[in-house]
């Protein structure tokens, strides 16, 4: 019968598109031992890990009691007795017994009193359901279990069964019949459980070991390639989905962790990745319908709201993957033209000018004019680092003074650097991840050829959304460079002695970490690294490196209105960051955020309480005979 | 019906302008150029009365970056598409667009030519009378709606203070497109990958047959008067400047 319930989702999973995941089995069992075992992502939440992990040892312990229970029904004559069934084992079924409804009573405590707000939209049915059945199971067995004894077994192994025995003793149940009521309860409850999971986020008892096996072991930074044998570069049906993305949506368990941290959902847009995995899960249950799935079970405001800041996937116990589903309906979107004018127009500016403002290229390098110091053009002489510049530190009035700032930190430090100048285009980063992956194909193509004319050693990028592309979705076409960030380049330099700086008595400063370097490129420690050898006192904020908060701008959402949104992600971030109390800087290592921010902090009115600064305007080089600040405007190169 | 549509590369405007040697002309050789806008809306409205009504579109495009834009209009749905060859570096007027057109709408047995209503190069918004007049078909400008109607079109003009006028009007015909009834679609770069591969047809230049009856004796970039300062991009000494002229200048007090 759990066959049978499940028989849909074996069909789909049967029929849909391939994809390879069945290479490094030892590195994918490592991660479901760390996993499961030992609960690594679920002990975040402490008391829902550990409560948790009290139910997931005792289910295993008391498997001896079902064992037992069908064993010696089925097979006359059979019983644990020999390894201990009797004896420890009996021990340890009465020691978990009681756990596990400890566990349980945990679950309701925080399900029914303290409430957090992540489960909002789970299905409250099937959490109770599941209580009623462990009770039932668990109680069941215990009161046979009291009722052998009274029948006159050796309860010296059961203590809390014995004095259950006690008691039933004293009530004058009768021994024979209780224990006969009570195994059948026993047996019809675990036969219910068995039936009644498929169709549950339950389910993922059993799915949820395979699916972290069967995770994505690429790259976090590269976005999953159209598949070649796709007919259409999106996805408008769940069949077109590989059978890894539909595994996924059997597996949700509607735990809400991904709802929790996601900065759409915060923002009060239409967009919660739980409940995005758990529509897609029920019109899959439900089988074809007349609803289309992108703008009928999946909304098109939905898709849009994404910032593929990548929080849902890194708190997903069960490493489902929100992202590519995300990005392949908005595919489909892109290309039936359904994008919102804003898009449309930034998407037209990059096909037409290679930049999203629609600035032309020939005004890219004009930054460079009121520096102290001529920039080399990596195209027409080689360079020891290449400097993708990026479309905001280029041509945003706001960000030039900083692109301005780390050149001179450069030049202070004898980097030989140039640039792309005119040949430089969007990196193509959120291009792709707004699902339009044919501009992005030419985007980066015309950046690899390009970069491909150069010669030099290493390519920094100021943006982190460039150094996510150059780095890892670059990749999709065989090139692959070393590339860095400015503040790892940076750190690497006072490393080394070459950047001497003179440090501050520098106040209290907080530090934001932009998803694509930190939770996409792993760039947590060189910027703090910079700050501190600034001479600032760094404060973290209480989301920090892999629980960063999205500022609400990546995947496109810059190019995309406000409209909807309740409190942008952003001012929700400064409001963090002003109740670590006495900070005078929010320091910024990513282009768009000293523009996100600027406005959050106006927006709020608390330009008198913080600033924000990028972490290349807290350095500040030694000033030393030939490179002191007097002598900018000399050529010094 | 078969529709011939217009389409003008013009200077973005975006860049910086600068006079030609000579005084006479500004200099294209740094410009990026693109499509014009109203053109643009010109090509969709083809596009749409193609959905509506079955119509084969040829679209003909004029001025650098011409097989850019040319595929762009392929991939959204035109059936042929023609760059006219011209000199790189100069610009042409309208009424010698308009000869070209003309002659390529009698060569295409066009039924309707459309055109933007104006362009940075055409502000008067001469070409669609031009060609109207060339051919001998009625013309509309400034349209906002065009729709098919029996053998005709119903065709809405914008007026101002929100007056709108709508005509019937037999084909053949000539518009000149102010906003197309939808806006303009996006192009999804596969599809514009895709359109690549469509084969770009060639034409020439008609001459325009015209005697030339004025010539430009000099251009003049607007030069900045004293009546104007610059306050920079700071928002904050932007506020703080404003601030205090407003005050010099009796509008505000502190
Ligand atoms: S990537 Fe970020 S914004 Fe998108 S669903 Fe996940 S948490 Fe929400
Ligand atoms: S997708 Fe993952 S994190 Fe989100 S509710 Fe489902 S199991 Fe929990």
């Amino acid at each position: 019968m759990t066959g049978w319930r499940a028989r849909h989702y074996v069909s789909a999973l049967a029929n849909a598109p391939k994809v390879a995941r069945f290479d490094q089995p030892l590195r994918r069992l490592e991660g479901v031992a760390t996993a499961i075992g030992l609960h690594r992502k679920m002990l975040r939440k402490p008391l829902a890990g550990v409560l948790h992990a009290i139910i997931f040892i005792s289910f295993f312990v008391l498997f001896t009691a079902t064992i037992e229970a069908f064993g010696s029904r089925l097979f006359p004559g059979f019983s644990l007795a020999l390894v201990g069934g009797e004896t420890w084992i009996a021990g340890l079924q009465d020691f978990f017994a009681v756990l596990m409804l400890i566990g349980v009573g945990l679950a309701l405590y925080q399900r029914y009193v303290l409430r957090p707000a992540r489960f909002k939209g789970s299905s409250g049915s099937d959490a109770a359901i599941i209580y009623v059945l462990i009770v039932l199971i668990v109680g069941s067995l215990l009161f046979e279990a009291a009722a052998r004894i009274l029948g006159g077994a050796d309860g010296s192994w059961r203590p809390v069964a014995s004095w259950l025995a006690g008691l039933l003793g004293r009530i004058g149940v009768p021994a024979q019949e209780t224990q006969e009521i009570c195994y059948w309860l026993h047996v019809g409850a675990i036969l219910a459980f068995l039936v009644y999971i498929p169709g549950s986020k339950h389910r993922h008892m059993f799915l949820a070991a395979p699916n972290i096996y069967f995770r994505n072991l690429e790259p976090r930074g590269a976005a999953p390639a159209v598949p070649r044998d796709r007919e259409n570069p999106g996805v408008d049906k769940l069949a077109e989905f590989d059978w890894k993305q539909q595994l996924d949506l059997l597996s949700c368990t509607e735990c809400g962790r991904c709802q929790a941290v996601c900065p759409a959902y915060a923002a009060g847009l239409p967009l919660s990745p739980k409940m995005l995995i758990t529509d897609m899960r029920d019109a899959l249950a439900a089988g074809p319908s007349a609803l289309p799935l992108v703008g009928g079970v999946i909304s098109e405001a939905t898709l849009w709201a994404c910032t593929t800041c990548r929080a849902c996937m890194e708190e997903c116990p069960v490493e489902i993957e929100h992202l590519p589903k995300i990005i392949d309906m908005r595919r489909h979107l892109v290309d039936e033209g359904r994008v919102s004018p804003g898009l449309q127009d930034a998407l037209s500016n990059l096909t037409r000018l290679g930049n999203s403002m629609g600035k032309p290229s020939k005004m890219r390098a004009r930054w460079t004019r009121e520096l102290g110091f001529p920039v080399k053009d990596a195209r027409s002489e080689p360079v020891d680092v290449l400097w993708f510049v990026g479309d905001y530190a280029s041509y945003d009035p706001r960000v030039q003074e900083i692109t301005r700032k780390v050149a001179e930190l450069l030049n202070a430090a004898g980097v030989d650097f140039g640039i792309l100048f005119d040949a430089e285009r969007n990196s193509g980063n959120d291009v792709r991840r707004a699902g339009e992956e044919g501009l992005f194909e030419t985007l980066a193509q015309s950046n690899i050829d390009a970069i491909g004319e150069c010669t030099f050693n290493r390519i920094m990028t100021t943006d982190p959304h460039s150094l996510n592309a150059l780095k890892n979705d670059y990749r999709h076409f065989g090139a692959a460079f070393e590339v860095l960030h400015y503040t790892a380049l940076l750190a690497e330099l006072i490393q080394a002695g070459k950047l001497d700086l003179a440090p501050v008595d520098g106040g209290k400063v907080t530090y934001h970490d932009p998803c694509y370097l930190g939770r996409y490129n792993g760039g947590f420690d060189a910027p703090r690294d910079l700050i501190r050898a600034a001479g600032y006192t760094l404060h973290d904020m209480p989301r920090c490196r892999e629980n960063s908060f999205c500022c609400g701008a990546g995947g496109g959402r810059i190019w995309q209105s406000d409209d909807g949104v309740a409190e942008r992600p952003s001012e929700n971030r400064i409001r963090e960051a002003l109740s670590l109390g006495d900070i005078d800087y929010f320091v910024v290592a990513c282009p768009k955020d000293k523009v996100m921010y600027t406005a959050a902090i106006d927006a709020l009115g608390v330009a008198d309480k913080l600033k924000v600064l990028d972490i290349a305007e807290l350095l500040v080089p030694r000033p030393t005979r030939d490179t002191a600040p007097e002598a900018a405007g000399v050529d010094i190169i | 019906m078969n529709i011939l549509v217009v389409l003008r590369m013009i200077p973005d405007s975006a860049g910086e302008l600068q006079l030609a040697e000579d005084g006479r002309g500004i200099d294209r050789e740094w410009l990026d150029f693109q499509l014009n806008d109203f053109d643009d809306h010109a090509l969709e409205e083809a596009i749409l009365l193609k959905e509506g009504s079955g119509a084969t579109v040829t679209a003909v495009a004029i001025g650098e970056g011409a097989n850019r834009v040319l595929q762009m209009a392929a991939a959204r749905g035109a059936d042929e598409v023609i760059a006219l060859q011209t000199e790189d570096d100069a610009m042409i007027s309208s009424r010698t667009i308009a000869a070209t057109i003309a002659a390529t709408a009698r060569a295409k047995s066009a039924d309707l030519v459309l055109c933007g209503v104006q362009s940075t190069e055409d502000v008067f918004g001469q070409l669609a009378p031009y060609v109207g007049a060339l051919l001998d078909w009625p013309h509309v400008s400034g349209t906002n709606r065009v729709l098919p109607d029996g053998a005709g079109l119903r065709v809405t003009q914008e007026r101002g203070a929100g007056v709108a006028v709508t005509y019937e009007m037999a084909l053949p015909a000539v518009l000149g497109v102010q906003t197309a009834s939808k806006a303009p679609r996006y192009v999804s770069g596969s599809k514009l990958r895709e359109a690549s591969k469509t084969p770009i047809g060639r034409a020439t230049l008609e001459p325009s047959g015209f005697e030339r009856s004025a010539e430009i004796r000099e251009l003049r970039l607007p030069t900045q008067g004293g009546s104007g300062e610059d306050l920079g991009n700071d928002a904050e000494n932007v506020a703080d400047r404003l601030v205090a002229i407003l005050a010099a200048n009796g509008l505000a007090r502190k």
